[in-house]
């Protein structure tokens, strides 16, 4: 009971490595996905190299980025984000495949430049498929900053390594908690804006 | 005014999309470019606002040569209203109606105002339906917003690509008639694509036919395109209806009978010069009046009958159908020609 101090204070930790993973890697993703949607060979290659990125083990990944990064948070920030980047890559492609032709149609015809046409009908209509793919990056970051532990960044890793060497199972108990209560405020906000996005504003 | 000279558009090895096109749009009239799919009328259509290039030849307005124009200011001059409208559905009607005009920068105030006209323009009451989303909207509202949008910015041309096509026939009907009303005030030179030549015939101050392969089977007005299809093909086209639909387009003081006003009976039925040959023939066949009086403001002007119907069929029927040798057929049945000329008509606009 006397860990609650350190579990907040872990939890800003945690809260704040997810945080700058995302805003590391959610603008480069979402533009790779922009100049992807009407390349495929670039979108087959790029969804491709993010997919294996993301089957490489957390534990492995963190370790490999120690030798160029050193110990701390940038190399679990830098870890977090190369997860991040698939989800939010290929819903930011299937978002503006799914938007209606007849709009892109109507926005060239009616004389919108390529910016125009994107910034304007393609990226609003493809938003709320993009904010999903934030939604599943953020929440898998959520789990996976847990190992962040191991390389010395801190956060809610902390609680339940040290109460696995110690076998205090409460206190891993009350860790493995507090990241399922992030994990579900996350994903809940994010739906919510989702949700907003697609019924309009 | 937009000319077409000799415009073709080709996809990879087969015939054409289009077929070196040449016809002329008089400024202020609405050309309907009808026939049936494959014809390459969308094609023809969206070569005057760039969006297809021509492979060969050229399409002018007001005598320039379009290519010669930067795409995105050509379109910004020329209104565009798409088949399955194309609407953004994240932006409420008045942002939509207002994409031209703020693509141009016009200021809000004059956006606003812009915006209203335009509602009450398409018959949608600016107060209830400025704030609308078109997913609030119903097919025939979303078709009228699609129209507003594409007057937005006042353009001297509209291009409308089955404009009328995604909405129940009652519906479609009304929205034909206000194009006719608001088109009847603006006067914009119009390029209208369908492939319902009754829709042709109502909307179009000329058709311009093309058939499979994207040739030009005839290019006239309603009446003479009714009066006198040039091809078997046009003939077939426009149907076993034809005569009844040439009745349509004329009216009782076409059909006036020889004999001098004073010759008339006194009583029997009577109609305005205006009213067309379809309801006086009607009229014939529901009384059994032998003529119909026609009475001009009190005055009778003549009378109308069966002999005097048949008349002015045969004196307004076009050139083109005085030279084909079975007129008679195709004068009363179109499908006879086809039973006469099947082989032809499917060769020539059929598969190919």
């Amino acid at each position: 009971m006397d860990h609650r101090p350190e579990l907040w204070s872990e939890t800003g930790t945690h809260a704040r490595l997810v945080v700058l993973a995302l805003l590391l890697a959610v603008p480069p993703a979402v533009a790779l996905g922009v100049a992807a949607a009407r390349r495929p060979r670039l979108a087959a290659v790029a969804v491709g190299t993010a997919g294996v990125i993301f089957t490489i083990p957390s534990l492995a990944l963190f370790a490999l980025l120690v030798a160029p990064l050193g110990l701390g948070t940038p190399p679990a920030v830098a870890a977090l984000a190369l997860y991040s980047v698939l989800p939010v890559l290929r819903n930011t492609v299937v978002g503006l495949h799914e938007v209606p032709a007849d709009a892109v149609e109507a926005a060239r015809g009616m004389g919108m430049t390529e910016a125009q046409a994107l910034w304007r009908v393609r990226l609003p209509l493809a938003l709320p498929v993009v904010v999903g793919g934030v939604r599943v990056a953020a929440v898998t970051a959520v789990g996976v900053a847990t190992v962040a532990a191991l390389v010395a960044a801190g956060g809610l890793g902390d609680s339940i390594f040290a109460g696995l060497r110690a076998g205090d199972s409460a206190e891993v108990l009350a860790a493995t908690a507090v990241i399922a209560a992030l994990a579900l405020t996350v994903d809940g906000t994010l739906a919510g804006l989702e949700q907003w996005l697609r019924r309009g504003r | 005014m937009i000319r077409y000279d000799h415009a073709t558009k080709r996809y990879g090895p087969g015939p054409p999309a289009l077929d070196g096109l040449t016809l002329e749009v008089p400024a202020g009239e609405t050309c309907v470019l009808v026939g049936p799919s494959g014809g390459g009328k969308t094609t023809a259509l969206k070569m005057v606002n760039r969006l297809v290039e021509p492979t060969s030849g050229r399409v002018l307005i007001d005598g320039r040569d379009v290519a010669a124009v930067d795409p995105v200011t050509l379109r910004r001059g020329i209104g565009y209203v798409i088949q399955q409208v194309g609407l953004f559905p994240h932006l409420d009607v008045a942002a939509n109606v207002a994409t031209v005009p703020r693509l141009l920068g016009w200021d809000r105030r004059r956006l606003d105002a812009r915006v209203d006209e335009l509602l009450d323009l398409v018959g949608l009451e600016p107060a209830t339906y400025r704030h609308r989303r078109p997913d609030e909207l119903s097919g025939g509202q979303r078709q009228r917003v699609g129209v507003a949008r594409a007057l937005a910015a006042d353009p001297p041309i509209l291009l409308m690509d089955e404009p009328f096509g995604a909405v129940d026939p009652v519906t479609r009907a009304r929205l034909q008639d206000e194009f006719l009303r608001v088109q009847h005030t603006l006067r914009r030179t119009v390029v209208l694509v369908t492939h319902d030549i009754d829709e042709a015939l109502r909307l179009g101050d000329r058709l311009a036919v093309l058939a499979i392969g994207g040739r030009l089977e005839q290019y006239g007005t309603p009446a003479e395109v009714l009066a006198g299809p040039a091809t078997p093909f046009v003939a077939d086209f426009v149907g076993a209806g034809r005569t009844l639909r040439r009745l349509d387009l004329l009216s009782a003081s076409d059909a006036l009978a020889p004999p001098a006003p004073a010759a008339a009976p006194a009583g029997g039925p009577a109609v305005a010069p205006t009213v067309s040959l379809a309801e006086v023939l009607a009229t014939l066949l529901t009384t059994d009046a032998p003529c119909v009086r026609v009475v001009d403001d009190g005055v009778v002007a003549g009378i109308v009958t069966l002999d005097s119907i048949r008349a002015a069929l045969a004196a307004t029927a076009g050139p083109a159908s005085r030279r084909t040798a079975p007129q008679a057929a195709i004068e009363t049945e179109a499908d006879v020609v086809v039973d006469d000329d099947g082989e032809s008509v499917v060769s020539e606009g059929g598969e190919a």
